[in-house]
């Protein structure tokens, strides 16, 4: 733990950056541009950050980061108070892609992209499938070795943010005949592989993040393998869970931060601030929103001490996904009529976003995808309570 | 000192709950035998010198073991009434006798002990024949079999002052107030032109509203633990039967509908965990946070206290509503705890209170 007074000095330091380096005018200045405006703000913020060291905090440091997690947790929660743009291109490439190679990836993968990702690679997860939702592991996309390379073909669902990517992690099936999660591979695939054709998919709030990736004939060189072959299952839930805590932490210390802050400027201004009903209803958000916080620091620290429970990260993404969309309901049902006007948010900005139509609407991007509420419900059964499993077909 | 670190926390849990698990009728003897009465009084009275994180811990395996025995009356209230108040030869003679289980204290700090806005129940009065105390408080607890009660009260000058009463004094009576929940003791306690002498009236160490309010405060918090208690104890206990229990052929744990109420339980208590060690922390250690955190952990846990012992109840099925199965008791606790020292929608009424100041920037 950082003696007090370090991390009052880190905590001022952080503050002063963020008051100088945070465009007041964000908010409107990203409301309804277009897709290359997006892509290119993202990236500036991105170096912004990486200027001040805090694009990859919880990387190690041989590879640019280092910082402590108790510095870590100030970092996101001073971002969250002053209402920072959210990273959102470079969210896979530098939790899920890093943790994979750090994890499991070679030194040749590492040294080809560590550096790269810092300096802007965008990933894209690789996973879903049409069969293959909730049943990740029934995925079909096959990679059959041939000589030097991997020949792919199949069609990945639900690949946020496919049409930017550079680089993408592809989980396919290596082996037809063994038991299904026993014959997965992971890899990293070029997007600008021959073969690889990305369409985007218009989602529930009318925007074109999410994508279909088709991939026919393309060839993985061998190199680009993770972990062993057939080893891919494994892989994926090791680097899956072990990103979730920070990743948690910043998205509650979001919604602690500007979230309930407009939650109680939207009371006030529906002239319902006084009403009992609603108060008990903001002190109640208030209470599950610091019990949230607290459980998010409590799943950083674990983890990085190596203590984390089986089933930890899934009832923190769980909680926090039913509580946003409680509280963006909230917001909703506060906001009356006038907020259905709001037909757009800005980019960049996280999930709590105060145009609570659409963040309400947006709400179940966090209920269904990354394992569904039911799908996280029968994890901490299961991992976390020990309950029997569920009979499987076969 | 020497309760600082985690493992030492944990070990001292573990003995806690194993000595509770074993003695859930733990009396004021055993209690002080153990050395839970004192944790918090200076080594100098035979206390141990600790802190209201050993007392929390306490508390929360009194709630797991639904356990009696005046731990509330003496620990909670009793030990945290004497340290606040100004050291005199008779307040340290009372806080041994409390530390060695020689006497039964109760403390009446509000008028019904659900309402916490630090209002005294009781008021002396300075008449020709010296300081005479009335009022009346109920739901007291612990009080019934006490022998000294410290009462709060304003004195003639209507400064909250802690008057010490002995159980058998004239003009004081003590009714019993039996409860659904059986393993709780309460008392009514009304004070009619009751003799006090000088040496009786204690001041508190400082600003006397704030030492009630933190009295007020970590009363409510130790309920929030007591409440933990009872929900993991609850838990625990489903899990075990949903993993025995068949029914079409299999263990009723291996059906969603069962195993995700299990994850659901789970979830609330995860929730509440970091807010009732958030509480407990702040009463430890003092400061401005202390109100509001333990009207959070205070309005969490012990809602989620009552789900999760009702949805225990449910799981258990039919065996679950019998008095055998013991369920009823945690679910009556539960349900008890909810509303003593403030409802939940009494705490969130006093969380809704800071929303109305100006602008909330905590952070500029």
């Amino acid at each position: 733990m950082t003696p007090t007074g370090e991390a009052d000095e880190f905590r001022a330091a952080v503050k002063a950056w963020c008051a100088q380096h945070i465009p007041p005018d964000w908010r409107q200045s990203q409301t309804d541009v277009s897709d290359d405006e997006f892509v290119s703000f993202q990236k500036w913020w991105f170096q912004e950050l990486r200027g001040a060291g805090f694009a990859v905090p919880h990387w190690p440091s041989e590879w640019g980061g280092g910082m402590s997690v108790a510095e870590q947790i100030i970092l996101y929660q001073e971002l969250a108070a002053h209402d920072a743009p959210r990273l959102v291109l470079a969210f896979v490439g530098i939790h899920h892609a890093a943790a994979t190679l750090l994890a499991a990836g070679t030194e040749e993968q590492r040294r080809r992209h560590l550096p790269a990702i810092i300096d802007g690679e965008i990933w894209v997860q690789g996973f879903s499938e049409p069969e293959a939702g909730s049943d990740l592991a029934s995925l079909r996309t096959s990679a059959l070795r041939d000589g030097e390379c991997y020949r792919v073909n199949g069609q990945k669902l639900w690949a946020s943010g496919g049409m930017h990517a550079d680089w993408c992690l592809l989980l396919a099936r290596t082996d037809p005949h063994a038991p299904k999660r026993k014959g997965i591979s992971y890899f990293l695939l070029d997007m600008r592989s021959d073969g690889v054709d990305v369409r985007p998919i218009r989602n529930a709030i009318g925007n074109s993040h999410f994508c279909e990736i088709f991939l026919t004939d393309v060839k993985i060189p061998a190199a680009n393998l993770v972990g062993a072959e057939n080893a891919g299952w494994r892989v994926a839930q090791e680097t899956l869970s072990a990103e979730r805590g920070l990743t948690m932490l910043e998205l509650a210390e979001r919604l602690g931060h500007g979230g309930f802050r407009w939650l109680v400027e939207a009371c006030r201004e529906a002239r319902l601030i006084e009403d009992a009903s609603v108060q008990d209803r903001l002190a109640r958000f208030e209470t599950e929103i610091t019990g949230l916080r607290g459980m998010c620091r409590d799943l950083v620290e674990r983890s990085s001490a190596g203590t984390a429970g089986a089933a930890d990260a899934s009832i923190v993404k769980l909680f926090y996904s039913e509580l946003l969309q409680r509280l963006t309901d909230f917001g909703v049902e506060i906001g009356g009529l006038a907020a259905h006007t709001q037909l757009t948010k800005p980019a960049s900005s996280g999930w709590e976003s105060g145009s609570w139509v659409l963040d309400f609407i947006g709400s179940w991007e966090w209920t269904i995808p990354g394992g569904s509420s039911e799908i996280q419900r029968s994890i901490i059964g299961e991992r976390g309570l020990g309950l029997p499993r569920e009979p499987a077909a076969l | 000192m020497g309760y600082e670190s985690w493992e030492i926390h944990d070990e001292f849990r573990a003995v806690a709950g194993d000595l509770l698990a074993k003695h859930p009728d733990a009396d004021v003897r055993m209690l002080a035998q153990a050395g839970w009465l004192g944790l918090e009084a200076p080594e100098g009275v035979g206390g141990a010198g600790a802190t209201f994180r050993e007392v929390a811990i306490v508390a929360e395996e009194m709630g797991r073991a639904v356990a009696c025995g005046g731990y509330f009356g003496g620990a909670v209230l009793g030990a945290g009434t004497l340290i606040s108040l100004q050291s005199n030869t008779f307040r340290d003679l009372l806080l041994k006798d409390l530390v060695s289980g020689a006497v039964k204290i109760a403390v009446a700090v509000s008028a019904d002990h659900e309402s916490f806005d630090g209002t005294a129940p009781f008021a002396l009065s300075q008449t020709a024949g010296g300081l005479r105390l009335d009022g009346r408080s109920v739901f007291v607890p612990d009080a019934a079999g006490a022998g000294r009660l410290l009462l709060l009260a304003n004195d003639p000058a209507g400064t909250p002052v802690i008057v010490d009463v002995a159980s058998d004094a004239a003009g004081l009576a003590i009714t019993e107030q039996p409860v659904v929940d059986g393993t709780r003791d309460f008392a009514a306690v009304s004070a009619d032109d009751v003799s006090v002498a000088k040496s009786s009236v204690w001041p508190f160490d400082g600003d006397p509203g704030l030492h009630v309010q933190r009295l007020l405060d970590r009363a409510a918090v130790a309920v929030a633990c007591d409440s933990l208690g009872v929900a993991e104890a609850m838990l625990s206990a489903t899990v075990s039967y949903a993993g025995v229990r068949h029914q079409f052929g299999r263990p009723i744990g291996s059906f969603q509908a069962v195993k995700h109420a299990c994850a659901d339980m789970l979830v609330r208590i995860s929730v509440a965990r970091p807010l009732v060690r958030t509480a407990v922390d702040a009463v430890a250690e003092g400061g401005p946070e202390v109100s509001a955190t333990a009207s959070m952990a205070k309005s969490y846990a012990c809602g989620a206290a009552v789900k999760i012992a009702g949805k225990a109840m449910q799981l258990h099925g039919g065996i679950g509503y019998t008095w055998e199965s013991g369920i009823h008791a945690y679910l009556k606790r539960a349900a008890l705890n909810r509303c003593l020292f403030g409802s939940p929608a009494a705490h969130r009424k006093r969380l809704a209170q800071r929303y109305f100041e100006a602008k909330q920037d905590e952070e500029q």
